[in-house]
């Protein structure tokens, strides 16, 4: 029995990465369903789909070029820099159809230069994409410095439209159940997955991918003695990733429905990520396409169980993803040992004992992490249930900052006014201070009230005012979508005739230093709103 | 005419060396600064201590001058760290939770006595810098003897050491006020302390590599690993060394960036550094495939960036647009090494030899 | 010459020369229609110069090329590749992550509807494997799922394929080959030959050329020795011709006597017993003693290289043991040779010897310093003492020690290693190919300095292609054959025996 499957894994060697993440992706969401009842609601199974269709159609894109041994890190610049451009010119009232498509042609323009550089100018892809990624960032923060939200109307419905699942539609009207559905960027992802497979498979564009990489470089030699386009297919793979990085911005702004400069960041890591644990290797020239989406969905499992988990945070899923990658990179240099030329002839038993126990290594440092991994599950199970208040099971839809009513406070008098949202239990909280010392809290639902002393109240200001120069242009407004554990921030101040208002958000170091001191001293003066259970 | 050394110094060897290129590149953008920005020379004294445009220069560019001289050295070997980033987080992490650890009962404590700190001064630092190397050793077991790429084998870092650092970190940011640390990034003794701090680590690298057998070696390796084998060289030995060293770097800067900012934020200490101190070597002149390399000349590439955002910053550039500025100058500055190499060699080819039987 | 109409390729008068050293002088052949052509010289012969002219990779100084009648200059290999000269190179040159079909369609592949058509791809590739050469392998499996023999074969097929090929240059395929790979290679060629093409066959397996070729070029030392039928010469003539003096002077000076020098010790330097690497080199024995030149003699290919290179420690025998000065040397490496007073000087001069960006001095210095390790460091007045005095010692011309040392000339770098290892003042020196591609002159130098390091009291091994070299250098004679010690000479040796001891079968 053993050594049929090892004979099976032998004949498709390449295929065992790929296998293997999807067998990953699936364990990880049964053991998720194990353990939550959340997950067991098909409609969870299908968020995956819907929060990770940018992430897909981006790794398609990505896919292609490792596949040509080369790299692409300008991805995330693209993506902020489509979802900016799109905001802002639905903002200026363009047709929201023109507008895809000119983000169309933007990212091929943009992936059409990186590529000649590349090929032509035998700039190393790193450099030449990574220049491409700061060129595109810095584009989003010349046409907006803030985010801008999109509320064109078709927008909306290309984004919020439920596409139901044909066949499941039945079954859940049956149980009595809303039927599960995804979203258009989804369809969109799967359709350009089906037409890159055939592209890779059927025709010769593809085939000259899979030729010019591999084999540390002596491939694209070899592509070019047989006479293949070599430089053509290069321009091509670069054009067309970058019609995928502007695809993905599309799709994010569909799912976001606003555009900032500050956007995917990091978010080129996670799509070589997934390409790699869909079985393609860094080095080029093997690898399926069709693994990159199992290793989309690694990460998208991955995300959402984190988030059931909630009392992790969302740093948790770096590591994660960080250490499946290492995993999946040692395991493809194992399987893809071979000595090449060069060195004296060795007999077939001493090579086959040799990789014998490098495969037996590689499978042990990865059943190690395995185990790492699945302990470290557990074990926060276990402090979760330690850990007091239950956490929302779904993400936390942050509130928008209620600046009428805080202007309303001031109107009365208040000379402090704070609200905060976000945060591990998903807040939303009103607060209001008093010269006579006076400290008012409600989220809504409850109201609560403190007393300080007015001698307090006038060093807070004063403090504030002075010390961390409120009032000055030290001070300004940072606002980004707020992680897991972060709050949410909008501070207004009334004092010595000047009023001013600043949001800000945690775990940035975009906010200036003299706000998140100003929050240190407001902070203690607050009560506690306890939320109804 | 050779001198018993048999070393000259012409003027033909200045425009050769590796600084020649830099330091032009650097004159030049200094001088459109004399022409551009006013004031932007003047240097200040304030309390005994010289501020002024320029001292900012090399004050903010002190991290990315640390991350370079470590980066040089593992470009030297033909290989690349783009985890220096996520352990100078890492670092800045270690220190923060050791000088104000109330983020691991999940509060954020806010400090406002500066002077305390939870551990002494010299075990935060010292515990920092040990994470930093043992980061380094992991990059350089992977590259040297498991014999991954060195992109990829960093690339494990740069995506779990942010996660790593805030695992530290419990995922909060950690405010700090200790006046001892925060001095590293903030203090002034004339010149701002940093400078003093890159001037050390300069001065003990190129004692080590110039002074010991260390920079040759590397060169060695870099250029011809097996003619280094055959020669004895054990090229396994070279590789972690040089790894473990550049997270030491990687280490300091992070100390010194968050010192800087008075926090320890695991998300964005040090985010892009990498690109920027990879960026600083290759303006240096180390060829990406490794051999030759010169500190120097990378400190005089991480000033040219440097100079090149502080110029945008006097002229009103706003604060983003800079990052598409430094794409066009970075893709330019490439060009024109390549070029050079293809001028140099059309020009050196004719008695020089070529392909041999 | 002859009815051009046979000849399907000329090259006459052809000259190259690279800096230092004349890689062709005036060299011609020619190759007839259906015949199969061995052209065999020793390692800078110049069949690979000669082979790259003709495929467009170099373009010679002088001479011209006539392919089929016509005058041709071949621009690049792809240029080359259109006019009909097709090569497969011992290095594959195709990629091996795509299957078989691919390999050899991939560029003129069927289409249908746009989309490639796999199945008539694969069903063309396997009647093309089979029409062209006999072969039926499943053509869906990724090229480097095969054996070389097979891979080697779809480089065949390809190169037949794409362009049907006038000129088939097969530059040492047999190399990685067993014996029935080898047999059914010839098989194919036979076939091609019997279609007309014209087959230059590269190989210094001795054997093959016998068995497969109809006629012989040999190239020496970049000049033409003469073109023969394999019929009408002997195994150890051509040999001779290839290393050793003409047959006729031979007869002449049939016994040479081996200097036996007074400075040789009894005891041994170096001691290997049984010492092997399965693959490379059978397990031998081998004393070396102080004093004396040990010259390894053998063809290409017969395991001197190996030889040389487990007894160094740059790679690890998996047999036998060796011992250094009485004492069994338990972890083998570079360094740790260099520490025991063990020296290698590489035959692959660019790959393994010179580090090209760093200096003249810096080449010197470096294993001498590997072997003081990191943090003993020679000053720089050391350095330059050391390199000057190489520099003078072995005349090595360069305008300063500060030159890299890829600016100079072929002969002066391989001074300049080996410089390298002497300066590491070694007990026993083992030099492979000293004196390749270098000039008259200076080969004649250096194996002045081996016999005069030898008196010294040092043990050299010394290894060359060249028989005359080694008669001249060394005081004892060990012959390798296919990956075999066979033989062992000492005092008075007939130089026809040595001959015969390296060619093996029949006269």
């Amino acid at each position: 029995m053993m050594q049929q499957i090892s004979k099976f894994l032998s004949k498709n060697r390449k295929l065992i990465p790929l296998w293997s993440t999807a067998l990953l992706a699936l364990a990880a969401y049964g053991i998720g369903a194990y353990f939550f009842v959340g997950m067991r609601n098909p409609q969870v199974f299908f968020n995956l789909f819907r929060n990770s269709s940018y992430l897909l159609i981006s790794a398609i894109g990505m896919t292609l070029v490792i596949l040509t041994g080369g790299i692409d890190l300008s991805v995330s610049g693209v993506v902020a820099l489509t979802t900016v451009s799109t905001a802002v010119l639905l903002r200026e009232g363009l047709n929201p159809w023109g507008v895809i498509l000119l983000m169309l042609a933007m990212g091929m323009t943009m992936g059409g230069i990186m590529g000649s550089f590349i090929t032509y100018l035998k700039v190393q892809p790193f450099i030449a994409t990574l220049a491409g990624m700061w060129f595109a960032r810095g584009m989003c923060f010349f046409i907006s410095d803030n985010a801008v939200t999109i509320d064109n109307r078709i927008f909306q419905i290309l984004g919020k439209t439920k596409i139901l699942i044909p066949g499941l539609t039945e079954i859940a009207i049956k149980q009595g159940n809303p039927p599960p559905y995804v979203s258009i960027p989804v369809v969109v992802g799967f359709t350009l997955f089906v037409v890159t497979i055939f592209i890779a498979h059927y025709t010769r564009f593809g085939r000259t991918v899979y030729a010019i990489g591999g084999n540390e470089g002596r491939n694209e030699q070899s592509a070019r003695l047989m006479g293949l386009p070599v430089n053509r297919t290069k321009m091509l793979v670069y054009t067309f990733n970058g019609f995928c990085s502007a695809l993905a911005g599309l799709a994010l702004s569909l799912f976001v429905f606003s555009g900032h400069g500050l956007y995917a960041s990091g978010f080129e890591l996670d799509v070589i990520a997934s390409v790699v644990m869909g079985g393609t290797m860094l080095t080029g020239g093997s690898g399926y396409v069709f693994g990159t989406f199992f290793g989309v969905m690694v990460l998208a499992v991955t995300q959402a169980l984190i988030q059931f988990i909630g009392s992790l945070s969302s740093w948790w899923t770096k590591i994660v993803i960080g250490v499946l990658t290492l995993i999946f990179i040692g395991v493809q240099t194992v399987l893809a040992n071979r000595k090449v030329g060069r060195q004296a002839a060795q007999s077939p038993e001493v090579l086959r004992a040799v990789r014998r126990k490098r495969l037996w290594q590689g499978i042990g440092v990865g059943a190690v992490f395995v185990l790492v991994l699945a302990s470290i599950i557990i074990i926060s199970q276990f402090r979760a249930a330690s850990i007091d208040g239950s956490t929302e099971n779904t993400q936390c839809d942050v509130k928008p900052f209620r600046e009428s009513e805080a202007a309303g406070l001031i109107q009365d008098g208040a000379v402090i006014v704070y609200h905060r949202t976000a945060g591990p239990q998903c807040v939303d909280e009103l607060f209001a201070i008093y010269p006579d010392g006076r400290v008012t809290g409600t989220d809504g639902v409850n109201k609560v009230e403190k007393q300080v002393t007015p001698a307090e109240v006038e060093h807070l200001l004063t403090v504030i005012s002075v010390d961390h120069k409120w009032f000055t242009a030290d001070i300004y407004s940072t606002y980004l979508t707020p992680c897991r554990q972060c709050f949410a921030h909008n501070i207004s101040i009334s004092y010595d005739a000047q009023e001013k208002s600043a949001t800000g958000v945690d775990g940035t170091t975009a906010m200036p230093p003299g706000y998140a001191f100003a929050l240190a001293e407001i902070r203690p003066l607050l009560p506690v709103i306890n939320p109804t259970p | 005419m050779r001198k018993s050394n048999g070393h000259s110094f012409t003027w033909k060897t200045f425009t050769e060396s590796r600084l020649f290129l830099p330091l032009i590149a650097l004159s030049l953008i200094l001088l459109f600064d004399l022409i551009f920005i006013p004031g932007f020379f003047s240097i200040e004294n304030r309390d005994g201590n010289l501020h002024g445009s320029l001292i900012d220069i090399f004050r903010n560019g002190s991290t990315v001058m640390l991350l370079a001289i470590g980066m040089t050295l593992v470009i030297a070997t033909g290989g690349i760290d783009l985890s220096v980033g996520a352990v100078m987080a890492i670092a800045a992490s270690v220190a923060g939770i050791l000088m104000n650890p109330s983020a691991l009962k999940n509060e954020v404590f806010f400090v406002t006595d500066p002077n305390y700190t939870f551990q002494p001064l010299w075990l935060v630092i010292i515990s920092a810098l040990f994470v930093a190397i043992l980061c380094g050793l992991w990059n350089g077991v992977l590259v040297a003897y498991v014999r991954i790429q060195p992109m990829v084998a960093t690339l494990i870092l740069m995506i779990a050491g942010r996660g790593i650092a805030q695992l530290i970190t419990n995922g909060l940011r950690v405010q700090i006020t200790y006046k001892l640390f925060t001095f590293l990034g903030q203090g002034w003794i004339i010149l701002p302390f940093s400078l003093y701090i890159v001037a050390i680590m300069f001065v003990f690298t190129w004692l080590m590599t110039r002074k010991t057998a260390i920079g040759m070696f590397i060169e060695s390796v870099g250029i011809n690993f097996r003619s280094s084998f055959y020669s004895g060289i054990d090229e396994k030995k070279i590789k972690l060394m040089v790894y473990a060293f550049c997270g030491f770097c990687a280490g300091i800067a992070g100390l010194v960036a968050s010192s800087n900012i008075k926090t320890s934020d695991a998300n964005n200490i040090g985010l892009t550094t990498e690109l920027d101190a990879i960026l600083a070597v290759v303006i240096g002149g180390t060829a990406m495939a490794g051999g030759r390399f010169s500190l120097l000349a990378s400190m005089v590439g991480a000033l040219v960036m440097q100079a090149i955002t502080q110029s945008m910053y006097a002229i009103g550039v706003p604060a983003f647009a800079l990052q598409a500025i430094k794409a066009v100058v970075v893709v330019f500055v490439i060009l024109l090494y390549s070029e050079q190499f293809r001028s140099f060699i059309r020009k050196f080819s004719a008695p020089k030899t070529e392909a041999k039987p | 010459m002859s009815e051009p109409d046979q000849n399907i390729l000329v090259m006459e008068g052809i000259s190259k020369a690279f800096p230092g050293v004349q890689a062709l002088d005036d060299v011609g052949l020619n190759l007839k229609r259906g015949e199969i052509l061995c052209l065999v010289g020793e390692n800078g012969a110049g069949k690979s110069t000669l082979m790259k002219i003709l495929t467009g990779v170099d373009q010679p100084d002088s001479g011209r090329i006539f392919l089929d009648g016509k005058e041709i200059q071949a621009k690049s290999p792809q240029h080359a590749q259109s006019l009909g000269i097709s090569t497969v190179y011992q290095e594959i040159n195709l990629c091996p992550n795509l299957s078989v079909a691919e390999n050899i369609l991939l560029g003129r592949e069927p289409h249908k509807f746009g989309r490639v058509d796999w199945a008539k791809m694969n069903a063309l590739a396997g009647e093309t494997l089979q029409r062209l050469l006999g072969v039926d392998i499943d053509v869906t499996k990724p090229l480097g799922s095969y054996t070389v023999a097979i891979q080697q074969m779809v480089a065949i097929a390809r190169a037949l394929y794409m362009a049907s090929a006038k000129i088939l240059i097969l530059d040492e395929p047999t190399s990685s080959l067993d014996v029935n790979e080898t047999q059914q290679l010839f098989k194919v060629m036979k076939k091609l030959k019997d279609e007309g093409v014209g087959i230059i066959f590269i190989t210094h397996f001795i054997g093959q050329v016998y068995e497969i070729s109809d006629r012989i070029t040999v190239l020496r030392n970049g000049k033409l020795v003469g073109t023969y039928d394999t019929d009408s010469i002997t195994r150890v003539g051509l040999i001779s011709k290839m290393i050793g003096r003409s047959l006729a002077e031979f007869d002449e000076m049939s016994k040479i006597k081996l200097d036996s020098s007074k400075h040789i010790k009894t005891e041994a330097l170096l001691q290997a017993r049984e010492f092997g690497l399965t693959g490379a080199i059978q397990p031998f024995d081998l004393d070396l003693h102080a004093g004396e030149v040990v010259g390894l003699a053998g063809l290409l290919g017969s395991g001197r290289t190996e030889t040389a290179n487990i007894l160094f420690g740059a790679e690890k025998a998996d047999s036998g043991s060796v011992s250094v000065n009485g004492n069994l040397v338990k972890e083998h490496s570079p360094l740790g040779s260099i520490k025991r007073g063990v020296a290698l000087c590489p035959e692959d001069r660019k790959a393994a010897g010179i580090v090209d960006d760093l200096t003249v001095r810096e080449n010197i210095i470096l294993a001498m310093q590997a072997n003081k390790g990191w943090f003993k460091y020679l000053s720089l007045q050391e350095q330059y003492e050391i390199a000057d005095t190489y520099i003078q010692l072995l005349s090595i011309a360069t305008p300063s020690p500060d030159q890299p040392v890829k600016n100079l000339s072929g002969g002066n770098q391989q001074k300049v290693i080996l410089a390298r290892w002497l300066a590491t003042n070694p007990q026993v020196l083992i030099l492979d190919e000293p004196t390749r591609g270098i000039d008259v002159g200076t080969k004649a130098e250096i194996q002045k300095l081996v016999l005069s390091l030898a008196e010294e009291g040092k043990a050299c091994v010394f290894i060359s292609s060249e028989l005359e070299e080694v008669l001249r250098t060394s005081h004892r004679i060990v012959v390798l054959r296919e990956r075999e010690k066979v033989a062992e000479f000492a005092g008075e040796v007939d130089e026809k025996t040595i001959i015969h001891a390296i060619a093996g079968g029949e006269a």
